[in-house]
C-alpha cells in the first residue's frame, strides 16, 4: 500500500533527498517529531518531571522562568501557591492526550458499531441511526456537553466518557457508507457464501479494509477533542483540581496574565502546537490514504 | 417542495423535543435541587418548604409534563437563584452577546470569503499560502489561548485597550477580533475548497472556451455555485450568534448569554439552564432549518435525495 501511493518522481534531479521530502514534507516531519515527543513525555511523565506536580514551595512563589532571567530552580517558573510549572505542564499533557486518546476510541467504537448496525441491518435500525446522526449533528454540543457535566460533578470518567460523544456521528456516516459498498464487493460475500458470521464478516473482513478511511477521521476528531476538553477546563467545568490539564493550566493563569503570563503561555503553547500537529496530519494522512478523496 | 418544508420542520420540531427532554431528566436526574441550592445542613422544614413551592416533590413525569404545559404557553420557569421569570434573565443578556457576535460575523464573512476565494482564483502563489496559512493557524488555536494572547499584548503590554469588562465600545474591540478571527479561518478553508472544485467544473472550461472574460466566468459561474456549500456554514454560524462566544465571553468578562451559563451552570439554577438551552437549540435549528430551505429552492436536486441532515 505505500509503494503503491508514493508520487512518481523518476526524473527528479538529485534524486533520493528530493523524493523522501516530496513524499514526507517537512511540516509533516516537524507535526510527526512534536507528536512523538508529547507522546514520550505523557508516558514517561513521571521520569521527567523534576517535582511532584502538586508540591508546594512556598518560599518561592511565582518564580520568574530561565527565560525572564529566573533561576533554574524552577526552569518554566512557579505559581502563585510555588507549584513547579514545568512539572505541572508534564502531568497535563499527559492528562490531555489520555483524554483524547480514550474518548477519541470510545467515539470510533460508538461510530463503528453503530455505521455496521446500520449497514447490515438496514431498515427501521437504519433509520433510527441515521435519526441519532442528524439529531447529534443539530445539537450544540458544548452547551449540552457544559450543562451536563455542571449537574454531574467532577468525576474523570465521566468526562472521558462524555469527550467520546463528540463526533461518533461523522464516524457512524462513513462507516455505514464504505461497508454499504463493502458488501457489493466479492471479498465480503464470498467470505459470507462459505458461511462465515457477521462478526466475523465485519470485524475480519469489512473493517481492515475500510480502516484507512477509519484512521484518518479518528485522527482529525483528535485536535478538536483536545480544543473541547481544554474549552471545558479552561471554563473550570473539564478537569478538576487536584488533577491539571492544558485547559486548566490556562485558566489558572488568566487569573496571573498581569503578574506571571509564564504561567498560562507555556501550557497555551503546548495546547496550539499539539492540535496544529495533528492537524498537519491528519490532512497529509487523508491526502495520501483516503481512497475516497479522487 | 411543501412536503419538503413540512418534513425539515417537523425533523426541527423533534429535535428540539428532544434536546428538552434529554436535558430535563438529565438535570433533574442528578441530584436535588433543593440540597444543591439550600445547601446539606438546611433545616429538613426549609428543604421540604423549598421542594414543595417548586413543585419538586411531584414525581418526574408529572413534573416533565408540567414543564412542557408551562412552555407552551410561553412560560419558562423562574430562576431558582432570585426567583424572577428565567426568560427575563436570559433574554437581557441576548443584546449584549449580539453586540461582539455580530460584527464579529461580518468580519467572519467579509475576510473569510475574500481570503477564500483569492486563494483558489491565485492557487499556489504565495496570496494562497499566506491566506492558509493564516486559516490554519485560526483553526488550531483554540479561542481562549487567541484571547489571551490578544489580551496579554495588547492590554498588558502596550495598554492600548481595557482588558475585560464591558464598560465602554472598547472594551468590545477584542472579542469582537478573536471571535472574528477564528471563524474567518473556518470560512476561508472552507470557501477556497468549495471555489476549487467549482473552478475544476467542466462548465468553467466551456465558460473560457466561448471567449467569455475570466471576470465574467468568475462572477457569473464560479461564484454563484461555490456559493451553495458556503452558505451552510454561514447559515451555522448564523445559529451560533446565540451562543457561539461562552469561551471568549469567559475570557473577557463580557456580561452575555455565555458568562451566564457558566454561572447557571456553576450555581444549579435549572431553570435558567434550561432556558438557554432552549434559546440555544431553537436558534440553531432554526437557521439549520432556513439553511436546508434555501438549499433546496437554490439546488432542486437536492429536495429528494438528501437523506442525511445538514453538515455543521
Amino acid at each position: 500500500m505505500t509503494d503503491a501511493t508514493l508520487p512518481a518522481v523518476a526524473d527528479a534531479g538529485p534524486g533520493a533527498v528530493r523524493r523522501f521530502f516530496k513524499a514526507y514534507p517537512p511540516f509533516v516531519i516537524l507535526a510527526l517529531v512534536w507528536i512523538a515527543l508529547t507522546i514520550v513525555v505523557a508516558i514517561f511523565a513521571d521520569l521527567l518531571k523534576p517535582y511532584d506536580f502538586k508540591a508546594l514551595d512556598l518560599r518561592d512563589r511565582l518564580a520568574e522562568p530561565v527565560f525572564m532571567n529566573g533561576t533554574f530552580r524552577h526552569i518554566l517558573g512557579s505559581d502563585e501557591l510555588g507549584r513547579d510549572v514545568l512539572s505541572r505542564l508534564i502531568e497535563s499533557i499527559r492528562m490531555s492526550l489520555t483524554i483524547a486518546f480514550a474518548s477519541t476510541l470510545i467515539t470510533a467504537a460508538i461510530g463503528v458499531g453503530l455505521g455496521f448496525l446500520a449497514a447490515h441491518f438496514r431498515g427501521w435500525v437504519e433509520q433510527l441511526v441515521l435519526g441519532a446522526i442528524d439529531f447529534m449533528a443539530a445539537i450544540p454540543f458544548l452547551i449540552v456537553a457544559l450543562a451536563v457535566l455542571a449537574f454531574f460533578g467532577n468525576s474523570l470518567t465521566l468526562f472521558i466518557l462524555l469527550m467520546g460523544m463528540h463526533g461518533w456521528e461523522r464516524i457512524a456516516r462513513i462507516t455505514r457508507g464504505l461497508a454499504i459498498a463493502a458488501q457489493e464487493q466479492g471479498y465480503a460475500s464470498a467470505a459470507r457464501e462459505i458461511g462465515a458470521s457477521p462478526w466475523r464478516v465485519y470485524g475480519m473482513h469489512i473493517l481492515p479494509n475500510i480502516a484507512s478511511t477509519l484512521i484518518v477521521a479518528m485522527t482529525l476528531n483528535i485536535p478538536e477533542v483536545i480544543l473541547l476538553e481544554s474549552g471545558l477546563s479552561f471554563l473550570g467545568l473539564g478537569v478538576q483540581p487536584p488533577l491539571t490539564s492544558l485547559g486548566n493550566m490556562v485558566g489558572y493563569g488568566r487569573e496571573y496574565i498581569q503578574t506571571a503570563p509564564w504561567i498560562l503561555l507555556a501550557p497555551a503553547i503546548v495546547i496550539t502546537l499539539t492540535t496544529l500537529a495533528v492537524s498537519i496530519l491528519g490532512d497529509w494522512l487523508r491526502d495520501r490514504f483516503d481512497p475516497t478523496l479522487r | 417542495m411543501l412536503s419538503y418544508v413540512a418534513s425539515r420542520t417537523g425533523r426541527a420540531f423533534l429535535t428540539i423535543l428532544l434536546v428538552l427532554t434529554f436535558a430535563f431528566f438529565i438535570l433533574q436526574s442528578t441530584g436535588d435541587p433543593a440540597i444543591l441550592i439550600l445547601s446539606a445542613d438546611a433545616p429538613p422544614e426549609a428543604i421540604e418548604a423549598f421542594r414543595k413551592e417548586w413543585g419538586l416533590d411531584a414525581p418526574l413525569w408529572k413534573q416533565y409534563l408540567g414543564y412542557l404545559w408551562n412552555l407552551t404557553g410561553g412560560n419558562l420557569g423562574r430562576s431558582m437563584r432570585d426567583g424572577r421569570d428565567a426568560w427575563d434573565v436570559v433574554s437581557e443578556r441576548i443584546p449584549i452577546t449580539l453586540a461582539i457576535t455580530l460584527p464579529a460575523l461580518v468580519i467572519k464573512v467579509v475576510i473569510g470569503i475574500s481570503g477564500g476565494v483569492l486563494a483558489a482564483l491565485y492557487r499556489n502563489t504565495w496570496i494562497d499560502r499566506m491566506v492558509m496559512a493564516f486559516a490554519v493557524t485560526g483553526y488550531t488555536v483554540p479561542s481562549f489561548v487567541l484571547g489571551l494572547m490578544l489580551m496579554l499584548v495588547v492590554s498588558v503590554q502596550w495598554g492600548l485597550l481595557p482588558s475585560a469588562g464591558a464598560d465602554s465600545w472598547r472594551h468590545a474591540i477584542l472579542p469582537i477580533i478573536t471571535l472574528g478571527v477564528a471563524g474567518a479561518a473556518v470560512l476561508a478553508r472552507f470557501t477556497r475548497s468549495a471555489m476549487l472544485e467549482v473552478l475544476g467544473q467542466p462548465y468553467i472550461r466551456t465558460g473560457q472556451a466561448k471567449g467569455l472574460m475570466w471576470r465574467a466566468v468568475v462572477t457569473r459561474h464560479a461564484l454563484p455555485n461555490a456559493a451553495i456549500p458556503t452558505l451552510t456554514i454561514v447559515g451555522f454560524m448564523i445559529g451560533s450568534l446565540v451562543a457561539g462566544a461562552v469561551v471568549v465571553e469567559s475570557v473577557f468578562a463580557w456580561p452575555g448569554v455565555g458568562r451566564l451559563l457558566v454561572s447557571a451552570v456553576a450555581n444549579r439554577d435549572l431553570m435558567v439552564v434550561q432556558a438557554i438551552l432552549l434559546l440555544v437549540t431553537v436558534t440553531m435549528v432554526t437557521s439549520n432549518l432556513i439553511v436546508d430551505v434555501v438549499y433546496g429552492l437554490v439546488d432542486p436536486r437536492l429536495r429528494a435525495a438528501r437523506g442525511g441532515g445538514s453538515t455543521s
